[in-house]
């Protein structure tokens, strides 16, 4: 286990993300380089407007740095490269996304929301039980089949954390999980982070509390597109 | 081990595009309203269709049982020994049964109106052998009169009981009956005026008058009479207190075209302009009766053509109307009467006659046969006109060679390719000139009704694209869990197929429930009965007092729908109670359309193709909405709440 620690699983080489507005060009990242080993929680603090949720989107496959500047490798392979159909892949299989706003299919009950990477990937028979017992241990038994909005804030941020773990991927990436949340459900949603991270996943979680940094192995600063 | 070669839609073939596809479809309203727009596209396609082809097909029926399967005809001059060619035709193995018939034209001079300017009336003269013409075509159901109608009875009572009365009058009486009614206006008359006047009328008219005279000058006309005559008229008078029931024959006499032995006519329902068709496609005899065709007499002119083609003095009969008849095509009826084919063949000099020689009249040198102008032939069931049609020719050679042998001095009948005349031709061909413009009809109102696919294409696109534009979000979210573009786009085809198909489901459904009551909401609408009218009222009110309570909710759009569905509600009520008010609406005027009823058989494959069609269109009105769901960006779709 100790040598996996020090292996890099996620790793990020000077990214650089520019949005255009107009005519002008907006840099966002300017050469952003992050190392995640496995078996790691690191926590990206950073102001508001800093990058940080652009980071995690390229670290997540979900978005392509500036072509040609920078690279980012997810057990060596490099994930901007990929082709479409892989990366979809990637997204479904290898990584796993939580968001501050949840990000929930309204029409669909938890546990159908909880099986979606499933269906999705290329299981036709999503695994049931997975997420059964996934929910069962977020206590969620209760409320597989309800409709998101009948659910709180930290019952709806659980059921994506679930979502997000089904397909058993190797790195969580969270975005301000707790950005949504009063103080005490967020403590919870963090212990029920800490409880996964200590059966061994990899997580990479942005806020921008440093309290919540503090909670984490490791925490690296993103400052004017730049990580310090 | 082989890795699975990655494919760009490596999600595609998953269920999960099912299960977003039926949640989106049952948790939500928009859905339901591009179902509904579906829907009625499709019915209102079906319906057009349907009620056209039951046209087109009631037209194409009524057209075959007018002329049987396979015509063959000679205008004119006719063809000779045609019952030789019956034979030959009968003793086909495809031919049921043939009928000799000829046809001209002529002039009518109907019973109407009162007086002596009676009106003529252009008319398609057909010499027919009822009964033989019954066994070819359906003349004997197209009969109208079966029974003396209600109305007419009286009248033909009247008719009957006066007879001997009218003939016993001479000339001298009837001038004098004249000059005492005051039906007509003989004041500045001299009796040589009058006697043709008493010469032009007919006998219900002398009814009026005789009964006017003995009613209100009986002492004044009594002197003029003779007893037997004075005991005529009280046998009369006293027979009009106790009216014996009538002997119904005229059925009968439609189909042997007789009366009482005597030659008649039966006339097309339409030839009387007295006929006329209410709004329940009943037929009602004008003048309350007064004016039922068979209680008159109808002079029938023609003029005859010699055998070089000129013309001969004109020939009229007088000929007692025994019928009518409605074949359900108005052009015809408007136009045809049927008399005895022998007297149509004397009348057009088509009649066998005797040849004699000129120098001695008294002796004859041979027999000139009688002709017929049509041979009408059915075939047997399941053989078709193309079929029989060469079947026929065939007939017609052979009888023209057994004609050649039997009869090699008489006159010789037209041979195909010679006479140009000539035409051996299915009914089909024959009616072309009022089964085309139908079917271009039907043609042209299925292209304008395919436009409303078009309209459904556009609704589903509006419809599709509002989805889409509220699941952004969703498709972001499915995007981050690894969903493909394609993916993406095969939800919002699928979507777009399952309503397609369920729309074009419920839209066979409604169209086949409208077109099965077409007649029933064609009633409803014409007569709209009192409980509808109520109901709407009430419902109106309901909704009304709904909207009411709604406006102390605070909530702004249940009274908008409120007022609103008062407002179209309340539309619906007042039509209805305007409809109510002036007699309601006729849209299918029987009078016009001339079928008494709307067709209402639904016509199922090309339902099947409305249906079809409309999932096509619900595809590709979904197929923009979808590129667009394919092209959202997953980043800029999950940023914000
Ligand atoms: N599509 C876009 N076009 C233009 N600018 C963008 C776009 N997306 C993000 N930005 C800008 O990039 C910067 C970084 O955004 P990002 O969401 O990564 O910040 P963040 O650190 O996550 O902020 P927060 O803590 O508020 O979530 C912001 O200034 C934002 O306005
Ligand atoms: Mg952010």
């Amino acid at each position: 286990m100790n040598d996996d620690r020090t292996q890099p699983i996620l790793e990020a080489v000077d990214l650089h993300k520019t949005y255009r507005m107009g005519s002008v060009d907006v840099p966002v990242l300017r050469g952003s380089s992050i190392s995640v080993s496995a078996g790691e929680w690191v926590a990206i603090l950073g102001s508001s407007g800093s990058g940080k949720s652009t980071l995690l989107h390229l670290l997540g496959g979900l978005d392509t740095p500036d072509p040609g500047r920078g690279d980012i490798r997810f057990d060596g392979r490099p994930i901007a490269k990929l082709r479409r159909g892989d990366r979809n892949r990637y997204r479904n299989r290898d990584v796993g996304f939580v968001f501050q706003f949840y990000h929930l299919l309204p029409e669909l009950t938890v546990l159908e929301n909880t099986l979606l990477p499933g269906l999705v990937g290329s299981r036709i028979r999503a695994d049931r039980d997975r997420a059964r017992t996934l929910l069962g241990s977020f206590g969620l038994d209760h409320r597989l089949n309800h409709r998101p909005r009948e659910l709180s804030g930290g019952e709806r941020q659980r059921v994506a954390i679930a979502r997000a773990l089904l397909n058993r991927p190797r790195i969580l990436l969270a975005d301000e999980p707790t950005g949504n949340l009063d103080q005490e459900t967020g403590r919870e949603i963090l212990e029920l982070l800490k409880r996964e991270h200590e059966s061994g996943l990899t997580i990479v979680m942005v806020t921008h509390d440093r309290q919540i940094a503090d909670l984490t192995d490791r925490t690296v600063v993103l400052n004017r597109g730049q990580v310090e | 081990m082989m890795g699975q070669p990655p494919t760009p839609s490596y999600d595609s073939r998953h269920v999960y595009h099912l299960l977003l596809t039926s949640r989106y479809l049952t948790s939500r309203i928009i859905p339901l309203l591009a179902i509904a727009a579906v829907a009625l596209c499709v019915a209102l396609v079906i319906v057009v269709v349907s009620v056209m082809t039951g046209f087109l097909d009631m037209v194409r029926d009524s057209g075959r049982t007018l002329m049987g399967d396979v015509v063959i005809s000679y205008p004119i001059n006719g063809i000779p020994w045609y019952e030789d060619l019956i034979k030959e035709i009968e003793a086909l193995p495809d031919a049921q049964a043939a009928a000799p018939m000829v046809e001209t034209i002529g002039v009518l001079r109907m019973p109407y109106p009162r007086g002596s300017a009676k009106e003529p009336k252009m008319v398609q003269i057909w010499g027919i052998d009822g009964e033989r013409l019954a066994k070819v075509t359906t003349y004997e159901e197209t009969l109208m009169w079966s029974n003396i109608p209600e109305q007419a009875k009286p009248y033909v009572e009247l008719d009957r009981i006066y007879q001997p009365v009218i003939e016993s009058l001479d000339r001298g009486q009837r001038i004098e009956i004249l000059r005492i009614s005051p039906w007509e206006n003989t004041d500045s008359m001299n009796d040589s005026q009058v006697a043709d006047l008493a010469g032009a009328i007919t006998n219900p008219e002398w009814i009026e008058h005789i009964r006017y005279v003995l009613v209100n000058s009986p002492e004044t006309f009594r002197g003029s009479l003779s007893s037997d005559q004075i005991v005529l008229m009280q046998a009369a008078l006293a027979a009009e207190e106790d009216m014996p029931p009538l002997q119904d024959q005229v059925l009968r006499d439609g189909v042997t075209l007789a009366r009482n032995g005597q030659p008649g006519i039966v006339a097309g329902i339409h030839v009387s302009d007295a006929n006329r068709r209410d709004s329940e496609g009943d037929y009602q005899v004008g003048g309350g009766g007064h004016w039922w065709l068979p209680r008159y007499e109808g002079a029938l002119t023609t003029i005859p053509v010699d055998a070089s083609g000129g013309t001969l003095e004109p020939e009229t009969e007088i000929l007692p109307f025994v019928n009518e008849f409605s074949s359900g095509v108005y052009a015809v009826d408007e136009i045809r009467v049927m008399i005895p084919l022998e007297v149509a063949q004397r009348m057009m000099h088509l009649d066998q006659a005797e040849i004699v020689d000129e120098m001695d009249p008294t002796k004859v040198i041979g027999i000139e046969p009688a002709r017929a102008t049509m041979i009408l032939v059915k075939g047997k069931d399941g053989v078709s006109e193309t079929d029989l049609r060469s079947s026929v020719e065939k007939a017609y050679s052979s009888f023209l060679d057994s004609v050649a042998t039997a009869h090699p001095n008489g006159p010789a009948p037209p041979v195909p390719g010679i006479n140009p005349s000539l035409q051996i031709l299915t009914w089909e061909q024959q009616n072309a000139g009022f089964i085309g413009p139908v079917e271009k009809e039907r043609a042209l109102m299925r292209t304008l009704f395919s436009i409303v696919y078009v309209v459904c294409a556009a609704l589903v696109l509006a419809i599709f694209w509002a989805i889409v534009y509220e699941k952004t979000r969703d498709i972001g979210i499915l995007r981050s869990i690894g969903a493909s573009r394609p993916g993406i786009v095969w939800i919002f085809l699928l979507y777009g197929l399952v309503v397609g198909v369920i729309g074009a489901l419920f839209g066979l459904a409604l169209g086949w429930i409208i077109t099965i009551n077409v007649n029933g909401i064609h009633d409803l609408l014409a007569q709209p009965p009192g409980w509808l009218a109520w109901g709407l009222a009430a419902l109106t009110a309901v909704v009304l007092i709904a909207t009411i309570i709604k406006l102390f909710s605070g909530r702004i759009l249940p009274v908008v729908l409120g007022i609103m569905g008062t407002g179209i509600l309340g539309l619906f009520t007042a039509l209805v109670f305007i409809l109510d008010a002036s007699g309601g609406v006729v849209i299918w005027d029987p009078a016009v359309y001339y079928f008494s009823e709307v067709p209402n058989t639904i016509d199922l494959p090309e339902a099947l193709i409305t249906m079809a069609g409309a999932v096509i269109f619900s595809l590709v009105g979904a197929a923009i909405p979808a590129a667009r769901a394919a092209d959202v960006d997953p980043v800029k779709a999950l940023r914000y709440e």
